[in-house]
Parts: structure tokens; C-alpha cells; sequence
């Protein structure tokens, strides 16, 4: 190994107690582990609508009879399938593929009961402009769980057909619920001049 | 102050559209660069999906190179492309598509002041209520040393009104 | 120094000679996740992918699924039993690929690791990979080029921790 000298932070750098206010861009808003006995779904609800994008940052397993499955995203409560339409790119490590969920909004991949018990799929959702009453709302999404010889890596969009700013968000494994250990975490990212 | 992740700029299109949004003077005193998009355009013919071009300071030399991987809604593609006279994405929402959507953006670019070639990330989607839509995965390559200090975003048509366009600075201080 | 932050450098190396492997250790346990940001080129032309190790363990505990985009079409494939994740995708030039652990001071599971990229002369990717050593939190990163080829000089590394609230 050739010798480097890396430069480091010479303190941690960490808030230093929740709600500390980040002056930079991207701020922590609010943060869901779920504990012993699981829980149907994570809402981050009250969302401010101070900021211009949002994040969400999921590390979840949930209890469907499955290595991999999707998590749905809803937003204001609103339940009405045919104001979701969503579409993703699938590679499963042999194949590709690529196709819709119309009306609804399925994000790919995290791990279910039929993966290893401690693998975890991972999910990084950006919806950007999510104030805007101007546009509906679109999301993107990268995730997916590797299971030794299962699992999938995914690039997935949704659409929620309003105009309405995002106040709350619901995510809920497709099938089953989300199992301990399963971790949110909701960001917003503001815009220069904010 | 210094934060790791900063607002430099941010642009939205007005009434009307327009075929062309451009940061200049992009300080010097960050470490990467990120640009996070909203964007719709408006072209005739109308489109489900639709294509961008970029330059970087302004340059327009056959340096521009990339590598994609796309999803449609229903197949998927790659493609691979040297030497053009700008840099190009695909999978923003054209004005066929789901009135009042817009397709997301996000380009990553680390060390835009160095003196090397700058390579960049992106990822971006185009939404629809429709099976029509695009998902795109970059990588890309500006085959230039000189530091970046501009981006122009040129659209097929023009960017519809309320796109947006959001540069970030993040600095790998210590 | 930047102010404390929700995301912040942990650490940073640019290359003055080039080198086969370059190391992040005592990283702290207080972030939720780790992003590391990797850009420059190998010494020669190679296709192959960055790969990364965790806490100094070369055993057959890494797993990787892929999204690859290369010569037109979009395939996938994985490598199971590992010593290594592989993210994104390096040659003799430049390249960046971004690689997001979620999660890696949760001491109960595994650790997953999505990246995206590539570079412009043979492929794009998109990676998940596992790390299935018992469940520790991470305090190590080694990050490894194609064992043919060093990582060239002006190569640069930076490792970001994300705190959520």
C-alpha cells in the first residue's frame, strides 16, 4: 500500500444536540427508528415548508415474504392511486429491465424476510421543488439490497399528479411492515437566497 | 462563515420559458459542485422526454464525452458517445408529457477547480402518467484542465416557465 | 473549519504519488452516514471498479448487484463471497463515483452500500453491495483499485459524514 497522508477533521463536527440549526444548506428535519415489534409505516408529517428539496435517507428491512420488495410513497395522506403513477430501472444481476406502476408509487428495493436476517436494503429519495404549487411533485430515487447472490439495484421516478406543497410523507413497505432497526431520516435542502 | 454545504445560486424560468440558463463566475472556494434540476421544456413537436445540452465556460471544442444508462417505462438502452461540442442529458419532462410535471435532476462534479480533466455523476428522471418515461444514469467527462467556472443549460425549445436550476458548493474543509 | 454541519468532511486525500490502496481509519461514530467521493484515474487503461473494504476484513463477507451501462445496452451482474464492494468505475481517465453508507455505526446489522459511476471510456454503474461480517459499526475504509494499476497521482478522496436529526 502506497503511504498517504490523509488530512483529518480535527473534531467531530456533529450537532451538538437535536435541533441544532444547521446555517448550511442541507438541514436534518426529522428522524424515525423503528423498534421492537416493527411498525405498517414512517410519516413524517408538519414538513416546513422553509426548504426548497427534500431527502429522505432509508435503511429498512420489512416483514414481506420476500429477499427484495418496494416502498410506497404517499404524500398529504393522500391514498388515491390514480394520482400516483411511478416507473423504474431494475437490474437484478443477470438482467435489466425497465417498465411502470401505474397508479402508484412503488420505489425499489429493500430487503424482506426471505433476505439473510441482518441485510438491510438502502434508499436515498430526492423530491425536489416540493413547495412549489405550481407542479406536481416528482420524485427519484437509487436503492436496493444486495443479498449474496440475490437482490437488486434500482433507478426509480414517481409522480404525484397536485400542485399541492408537501406537508407530510408516507412510506410503507409494499407488502408487510417495516421491521426493527428500519431507519428515516427526512433533510431539507434550501434554495440560495433562502 | 464556511459550510460544507452551501447555496451559491439558484435560477427559475419566468413567464414565457426561456432556451437558456447559465451560472457565471462560479467562486473558486469550494471543493465539488452540485446542481440539483426541476426542469420542463417546451418544444414543437411536443415530447414525453427531452433532451439538454450544457457547456462548461462557455467552451465549445469537441471535448464533451459520456455514458449512459436510460430506462424508458418499457425498454432500456445505453449509449456512448467522444468528442462533441457539448455535454448532453435526456431524461428531463417534455411539454407531451403530464401537464405541470417536471422531471429532477442531479449532477454531482468533485474537484471542479483542479487541474485535471473533470469527470461528473448524474442521475435524473422524467416523469408521466403514462408508461413513457425516461430514468437516466451518467457518467461524463469535460476533457478540459481549466477549472469550471460556468455552466450554460440549454434546452430543445425553451425550459418551461417554473424550472428550476439550484447550484451547491460543498467544501471538503477541514 | 466549516461550522458544525449536517454533513461534513471527515477526512480528505489528494494524491502526490500514486498508490495502490488509500486508508480512512479512526472514523467516528457519530454520524448516521458515510458518503465518500472518489475522482480521479488508475496509472494505466483498465476496465474495473474502485472496490472498498471495512474494517480491515478480507474474508468472503462483500457482495455486489450491478447496473452497468457499457457498448450500447444495459446489463447486470453480481459477484457473491467477496473480499471487497465494489463502486462506480475508474480507468486511465478521469472518473468519479459516489458511494453512500447508510447507517454505519448501527452495530445490530449489516452495512449496505449504494454507489453511482463511472467513466466516459468504457462503462456507467449503479452498485448495492452488503458487508456481512458481524454487525459492527464501520471504522475503517480501504479503498482498493484493480490490483493491476495504482490510482494515479492527483486522485482524489474525500470521505463525509451526514447527521440526521
Amino acid at each position: 500500500m502506497g503511504a498517504i497522508s490523509l488530512k483529518y477533521k480535527s473534531k467531530s463536527g456533529n450537532l451538538t444536540a437535536p435541533g441544532d440549526v444547521d446555517p448550511g444548506a442541507m438541514i436534518p428535519i426529522a428522524t424515525v427508528l423503528v423498534g421492537v415489534g416493527g411498525q405498517s409505516s414512517i410519516t413524517f408529517s408538519s414538513i416546513p415548508s422553509t426548504y426548497t428539496h427534500l431527502q429522505i435517507r432509508l435503511f429498512a428491512r420489512s416483514t414481506a415474504a420476500n429477499v427484495a420488495g418496494g416502498v410506497t410513497l404517499q404524500f398529504n395522506g393522500d391514498t388515491t392511486g390514480s394520482n400516483y403513477y411511478s416507473h423504474y430501472i431494475q437490474a437484478d444481476g443477470s438482467s435489466v429491465a425497465s417498465g411502470p406502476n401505474a397508479n402508484a408509487s412503488i420505489h425499489y428495493d429493500i430487503s424482506g424476510v426471505n433476505a439473510n436476517a441482518s441485510v438491510f436494503g438502502a434508499m436515498i429519495f430526492d423530491v425536489l421543488d416540493y413547495s412549489n404549487t405550481n407542479k406536481n411533485k416528482t420524485s427519484r430515487v437509487l436503492g436496493g439490497i444486495d443479498n449474496n447472490g440475490g437482490g437488486r439495484i434500482n433507478l426509480t421516478s414517481g409522480l404525484w399528479s397536485s400542485t399541492s406543497a408537501i406537508t407530510s410523507i408516507a412510506l410503507a413497505p409494499f407488502s408487510g411492515n417495516f421491521a426493527q432497526h428500519t431507519h428515516a431520516a427526512l433533510y431539507g435542502i434550501k434554495r440560495a437566497g433562502a | 462563515m464556511a459550510y460544507t454545504y452551501s447555496k451559491i445560486a439558484t435560477y427559475t424560468v419566468g413567464s414565457g420559458g426561456l432556451a437558456n440558463v447559465s451560472f457565471l463566475n462560479i467562486p473558486q472556494t469550494y471543493t465539488d459542485l452540485v446542481v440539483k434540476a426541476s426542469i420542463r421544456t417546451v418544444a414543437s413537436p411536443a415530447q414525453v422526454y427531452a433532451d439538454m445540452t450544457f457547456l462548461i465556460n462557455g467552451n465549445t471544442s469537441s471535448v464533451y464525452n459520456w455514458k449512459t444508462i436510460r430506462g424508458t417505462g418499457s425498454g432500456t438502452a445505453s449509449q456512448s458517445t467522444s468528442n462533441n461540442a457539448s455535454g448532453y442529458l435526456t431524461q428531463l419532462t417534455g411539454n407531451g408529457a403530464t401537464a405541470n410535471t417536471f422531471g429532477s435532476l442531479d449532477m454531482y462534479f468533485p474537484n471542479y477547480t483542479s487541474s485535471t480533466y473533470k469527470s461528473f455523476s448524474a442521475d435524473g428522471v422524467g416523469e408521466n402518467n403514462a408508461t413513457l418515461a425516461y430514468a437516466e444514469l451518467a457518467a461524463e467527462l469535460w476533457a478540459k484542465t481549466d477549472p469550471i467556472t460556468s455552466f450554460s443549460f440549454n434546452a430543445t425549445g425553451v425550459f418551461a416557465q417554473y424550472s428550476s436550476f439550484h447550484l451547491y458548493g460543498i467544501k471538503a474543509e477541514l | 473549519m466549516p461550522l458544525p454541519s449536517t454533513m461534513t468532511p471527515i477526512a480528505t486525500a489528494t494524491l502526490t504519488s500514486s498508490a495502490s490502496t488509500v486508508a480512512f481509519t479512526s472514523i467516528p461514530s457519530t454520524y448516521t452516514d458515510l458518503m465518500l467521493v472518489l475522482t480521479g484515474k488508475y496509472t494505466g487503461v483498465d476496465d474495473s471498479s474502485p472496490a472498498l473494504r471495512f474494517n480491515g476484513d478480507s474474508s468472503s463477507n462483500y457482495s455486489t448487484t450491478y447496473l452497468n451501462g457499457s457498448a450500447g445496452s444495459a446489463t447486470s451482474a453480481r459477484e457473491s463471497n467477496g473480499n471487497t464492494i465494489y463502486v462506480g468505475s475508474m480507468s486511465g481517465d478521469q472518473s468519479t463515483s459516489i458511494a453512500h453508507i447508510l447507517n454505519y455505526s448501527n452495530a445490530t446489522t449489516y452495512k449496505t452500500v449504494l454507489s453511482r459511476g463511472g467513466h466516459t471510456t468504457y462503462r456507467v454503474r449503479a452498485y448495492v453491495g452488503v458487508w456481512r461480517a458481524t454487525p459492527q459499526t464501520i471504522t475503517r475504509i480501504d479503498v482498493y483499485g484493480n490490483g493491476v494499476y495504482n490510482f494515479d497521482v492527483g486522485t482524489t478522496l474525500t470521505l463525509y459524514g451526514i447527521k440526521a436529526a
